[in-house]
């Protein structure tokens, strides 16, 4: 989660903010202009950090937001006057926002590598759009003749001739994008951008559509940047073809990785070391003719050496020490007492196949509410594609997934999520960098879904859900611990915590008690027999005993297919069922 | 009719170039993990060494032997000193050490070389024109470049499939650490995959220089479109390159003719179509 | 023990990041030994078989094989020194055929002696001979196993890890499986196994080593785990 600048850092910004603020009054007009170009590049690292460091997209075409924003401000600049400067700056907004959403839409399906070289595609297309067709004077750019101005009641206001008005000007949005987009990070809408980053599969898991959120993301940024864009046309009152190309991107990249990623702040000092670096190299009366004429040698050897020595980038080094709080030991706590939208859950003839292999082959099942339905069997019978197959995760080939009787086979996993499925996965699957109270928060979120929330107005009912949810498992004590790095044990019951918190009447468990010692495995159990009312809770476990102890109905998965069905006590007894799995390690006094 | 045939020819000539070229990089990716955006530059380090290997030789073939070789060691000099310091590092930081690699190679050609365009001669003995109809020639040249590339792709091929290294390769690709297990020390191979990559970029380069000489940024445009050709085709699939190449080369041929000012936004919209139907290329593993 | 171990490992302590899976492992295994690591989910097993591969560095500690200390080296370089390994998983190379997965790392062992060869493990394993041109994903689970086992035999190692090789097999297969390793351990190959099925591990182990939270536990013969069942049934959630 974004986290305050620290002490240290707040002092560092304080003095930069002083320094940006005097700046005209002790430089030159070409020191003028070199700070304007800082801070307007400033603005489109901080727009870039917002998705590439919180929401965790590496887009290689930010430059095309950016290019895209300086031609709207050239497009809407009339021959021999001057634009209205909110018109001018609006429409930089409005176009890169629509390009963005436009560019997005494809991005966003695609994560990872895929995501960079779409976006980086994406970027040279616009590129050779401008580049090599007459738009706007084609490769050669194009002049903005007069600069935009905002005049009321017939007297100007701002002149963006003016070149120390307009670095104000540019300050002042510099100033206001970072606040607004830290702002937005704490919304419940930036909650969910910043969780995209640890955990995609699990944020559709909790009932949150992640491609509408990743691309809200994408145009927000894209926005901001075209913003960033727009004023730069205003500088030199010239746009090319060159703005948009991926050498542009790249340097808005490594600008934010310098400072350190996700922290907004940090890319601003990344835009300054570098700015301030090329110069440096540039100018032989610093360094002498000869380093000078290869700057670019002296930048890049100088790049390499930061990225290998200092992953955390600049903002790293004035950070915080980490606060540490040593851990209490989780207990647990009372049971939940509201009912919650619990249903049952089915699946008719449901079949999954992997090229030729049967994972899973005409299953059906019914679990019912205020029961523990356990399902075992060896490692590779489909015990965990079932799980996929019940909770959208993987589509069925065929057959039925029914929740309360609607088919849901083949919806996306947010939305058989919102119908009150919930689950946990076989690795444990948190948000490591959140608190324990921000994960729970952003599953009891999940009860209002929507992208467009931006304003806190369920906090207290969203407080009364986290606390519960924390008090039933026991971490109720420990809500500012980092998930990330509390144990393994009470990281399974903080998975659990967020199903209660996520309101979901179906729970179904993946190895909840995998790598867990006896103690630890203990609390679960006791924790499932509390759910148990209101809850219709599938199980998928290894431990026997726990198993035995727990559940009121026993399916056995073996090659794909249901091999037995019953209570406990009768699949015990099934040969099969012996032969297949148990073995000689049925439970003690259940040995044939 | 004859205006389709050339450009045929074209297509697959610049389909060809182009899978010496992205067939390292999603080699690269594919068993290394790296994004190397400095992929590029070795083709414009190719066309380059070209100029001064055939100034000193006199023979584009003789630069051609003299300049793999010269770009395999380079491969693997570059690999030792930085690359291998990325494959645990996450693609960020690999997008940004390749980049400075860019700004460096991109200083390192202004001085040595200058900044303006080269042109590479043809062998004398290749610079006539085969007739294909009775009105239409084609260079000897492309032919023979074509044939070449047609023979290093095959051998490409076959030293995959068919060998030990090969083997390796493949072995390395779905699972390094299971062949280092298995008692193959992975720096090495990674060194070689990583150099022979470079040797192949190179060498598009080198055989490139005299159909479209050797200028600043000429690396740029092949690493942007090696990357749509390994997104097509899908990571880590030489076959995917290949087909992906030659669809790229042929889009990009008529596209030339047909809508000239839009010809290199066919071919990111032949990606996007692709990406949209199949997400993970045409032969990446889904 | 009479004869000087194969494998000498001497307080062994290896972490992930804030979490110490193995503290102070004291472990021997001498030539063509078997021994079982038995204990249960998430005590440090697989972990233990990591670091003698070497894929896992420990934090502080000494491994020895025949006598050489091995800390520091690479995977690769203990393979081979006559290491084995059959990962969790199995590890096949799903792109290559059968045989090239066989033949991946044949070589003479530490010893130079060739008594695994191609030939040897398709008598070995038929069903293997008979699909020796299918691709390595195309085999099923137990066919997978097999693979697995005869690709580590191929370098002729004086050890083998085994981690899981029974997981998720029918009982026929696991069969197979368990009368194989038995066959390999009577040619002399030393075998450290992990596995969950205690009877099959009592018939083919002469020694069995149980860890809890990264410490051995219990170390003794097959009559020792019958006398102490107890304790043992606790200690592995039987």
């Amino acid at each position: 989660m974004l986290k305050a600048p620290s002490f240290r850092a707040s002092i560092l910004l304080g003095c930069l903010a002083a320094l940006f603020l005097a700046a005209p009054l002790f430089v030159g007009p070409y020191g003028l202009k070199f700070v304007t170009r800082l801070v307007v590049f400033s603005t489109l690292v901080v727009s870039l950090d917002f998705l590439l460091g919180l929401a965790g997209l590496v887009s290689f075409g930010h430059a095309a937001f950016f290019g895209v924003g300086a031609y709207a401000v050239y497009f809407v600049s009339p021959e021999a006057a001057s634009a209205n400067a909110l018109l001018a700056l609006g429409a930089a907004i409005a176009a890169s926002a629509a390009v963005a959403l436009a560019i997005g839409a494809f991005a966003c399906l695609t994560r990872g590598f895929y995501f960079i070289m779409v976006t980086l595609a994406a970027g040279q297309m616009i590129f050779s759009l401008f580049h090599d067709t007459d738009i706007a004077g084609g490769s050669d750019g194009a002049y903005i003749n007069v600069k935009p101005a905002l005049a009321a009641f017939g007297s100007g206001l701002l002149d963006f001739d003016d070149r120390r008005t307009f670095y104000y000007v540019c300050l002042a949005l510099l100033v206001l994008s970072v606040l607004a987009l830290s702002l937005l990070a704490r919304t419940p809408f930036g909650r969910v951008v910043q969780a995209l980053k640890a955990n995609e599969m699990r944020l559709s898991a909790l009932g949150f559509d992640i491609y509408k959120f990743k691309l809200a993301a994408f145009a927000v940024s894209g926005a901001v940047a075209g913003l960033a864009g727009g004023l730069f046309a205003c500088i030199d009152g010239f746009v090319t073809p060159e703005l948009f190309s991926w050498h542009e991107s790249g340097l808005a990249i490594m600008m934010v990785v310098l400072g350190g990623a996700g922290t907004l702040f940090g890319p601003i000092l990344g835009a300054l070391a570098y700015i301030s670096l090329e110069e440096t190299l540039k100018s032989a009366s610093l360094v002498g003719d000869l380093v000078a004429s290869h700057w670019r040698l002296g930048t890049g050897a100088s790049l390499i050496v930061a990225v290998l020595l200092s992953p955390g980038g600049l903002a790293g080094f004035f950070r915080g020490a980490a606060r540490t709080r040593k851990p209490t030991p989780a207990r647990l706590g009372q049971a939940p007492l509201e009912s919650r939208k619990a249903a049952t859950l089915a699946t008719e003839n449901l079949t999954r196949t992997f090229g030729g292999l049967r994972a899973v082959d005409g299953v059906t099942v019914s679990f019912e509410r205020d029961r523990v339905h356990a399902i075992i069997g060896p490692n590779g019978a489909g015990k965990t594609t079932f799980t996929n197959l019940l909770s959208g995760a993987l589509k069925p080939s065929a057959g039925e997934v029914l929740v309360d009787g609607r088919n849901v086979a083949g919806w996306p996993a947010h939305r058989i999520a919102r119908r009150g499925v919930g689950r946990s996965f076989q690795r444990t699957n948190i948000f490591p960098a959140f608190t324990i109270e921000d994960n729970c928060r952003l599953a009891a979120q999940a009860t209002h879904p929507s992208v467009l929330r931006l304003a806190n107005s369920r906090r207290a009912q969203e407080d009364t859900l986290v606390q519960h949810a924390l008090a039933v498992v026991g971490l109720a004590d420990r809500t500012q611990a980092i998930a990330g790095a509390i144990s393994n044990g009470e990281q399974r019951q903080l998975e659990i915590a967020m199903l209660i918190a996520s309101g979901g009447g179906i729970l179904i468990l993946d190895e909840p008690l995998a790598g867990m010692g006896p103690e630890e495995t203990r609390r679960v159990i006791d924790l499932l027999l509390a759910l148990k009312p209101n809850h219709t809770i599938v199980l998928i476990e290894h431990d026997m005993d726990a198993v035995f102890a727990v559940a009121d109905t026993l399916t056995v998965l073996a090659l794909g297919r249901v091999i037995a069905h019953g209570t406990p006590e009768e699949v015990r007894r099934d040969e099969a069922v012996i032969a297949a799995y148990l073995g000689g390690h049925a439970p003690r006094g259940a040995r044939p | 009719m004859s205006l389709i045939l050339v450009q045929i020819l074209n297509g697959l000539q610049y389909g060809l170039l182009l899978f010496l070229a992205a067939s390292g990089l999603t080699l690269v990716f594919g068993i290394l993990g790296v994004i190397n955006l400095a992929h590029g530059s070795f083709y414009m380090l190719g066309a380059y060494a070209a100029l001064t290997l055939t100034a000193r030789f006199g023979d584009i073939f003789v630069a051609l032997a003299a300049g793999v070789p010269l770009a395999f060691l380079f491969g693997a000099a570059i690999e030792w000193l930085f690359i291998r310091h990325l494959y645990k590092r996450d693609h960020l930081q690999q997008v940004l050490v390749t980049f400075a690699l860019i700004l460096m190679f991109d200083e390192a050609q202004q001085t040595l070389w200058g900044n303006y365009p080269e042109s590479i001669p043809t062998p004398s003995y290749l610079s006539s024109s085969i007739s294909l109809t009775s009105d239409l020639g084609y260079p000897v040249y492309r032919i023979a470049l074509m044939t070449i590339c047609v023979l290093l792709a095959i051998a490409m091929m076959f030293v995959i499939q068919r060998t030990r290294f090969g083997r390796l390769v493949r072995a390395a690709e779905s699972n390094p650490e299971m062949v280092e297990a298995l008692g193959f020390d992975s720096r090495i191979l990674f060194r070689i995959v990583f150099a022979a990559g470079v040797a192949m970029a190179a060498a598009a380069g080198i055989l490139a220089a005299p159909v479209e000489s050797a200028y600043p940024g000429i690396g740029d445009r092949v690493l942007i479109t090696s990357f749509v050709v390994v997104v097509i085709g899908g990571i880590g699939s030489i076959r995917g390159a290949f087909l992906g190449s030659l669809l790229i080369g042929l889009v990009d041929a008529f596209g030339k003719v047909f809508v000239p000012k839009f010809a290199s936004v066919l071919i990111y919209a032949l990606m996007a179509i692709v990406l949209v139907l199949r997400p993970s290329g045409l032969f990446g593993r889904q | 023990m009479n004869k000087p171990p194969l494998l000498e490992a001497l307080g062994l302590n290896v972490c992930y990041g804030a979490s110490h899976v193995l503290r102070g492992v004291d472990f021997r295994v001498a030539p063509g030994e078997t021994v079982s690591v038995l204990g249960r989910n998430g005590m440090g097993k697989t972990t233990l078989l990591r670091t003698l591969m070497g894929l896992v560095a420990p934090k502080s500690g000494e491994i020895r094989l025949g006598g050489v200390s091995i800390v520091g080296w690479r995977a690769s370089a203990i393979a081979r020194a006559g290491v084995g390994f059959v990962p969790e998983g199995r590890g096949i190379f799903p792109n290559l055929t059968v045989e090239e997965n066989l033949v991946f790392a044949a070589r003479p062992g530490a010893n130079g002696r060739r008594d695994w060869t191609r030939e040897a493990l398709f008598d070995l394993f038929p069903r293997l001979a008979e699909r020796r041109g299918a691709w390595g994903d195309q085999l099923s689970g137990g066919e997978q196993q097999m693979l697995t086992i005869g690709r580590a035999l191929m370098s002729n190692p004086s050890l083998l890890l085994v981690d899981e090789a029974t997981e998720g097999l029918a009982p026929l297969a696991r069969d197979d499986i368990w009368r194989t390793l038995g066959l390999i351990a009577g040619r002399g190959v030393a075998i450290v196994i992990v596995d969950k099925n205690l009877d099959d591990l009592k018939a083919l182990c002469r020694r069995h080593v149980i860890l809890v939270k990264g410490q051995i536990v219990f170390e003794g013969t097959a009559d020792g785990l019958v006398a102490q069942d107890e304790f043992v049934r606790s200690q592995l959630g039987l």
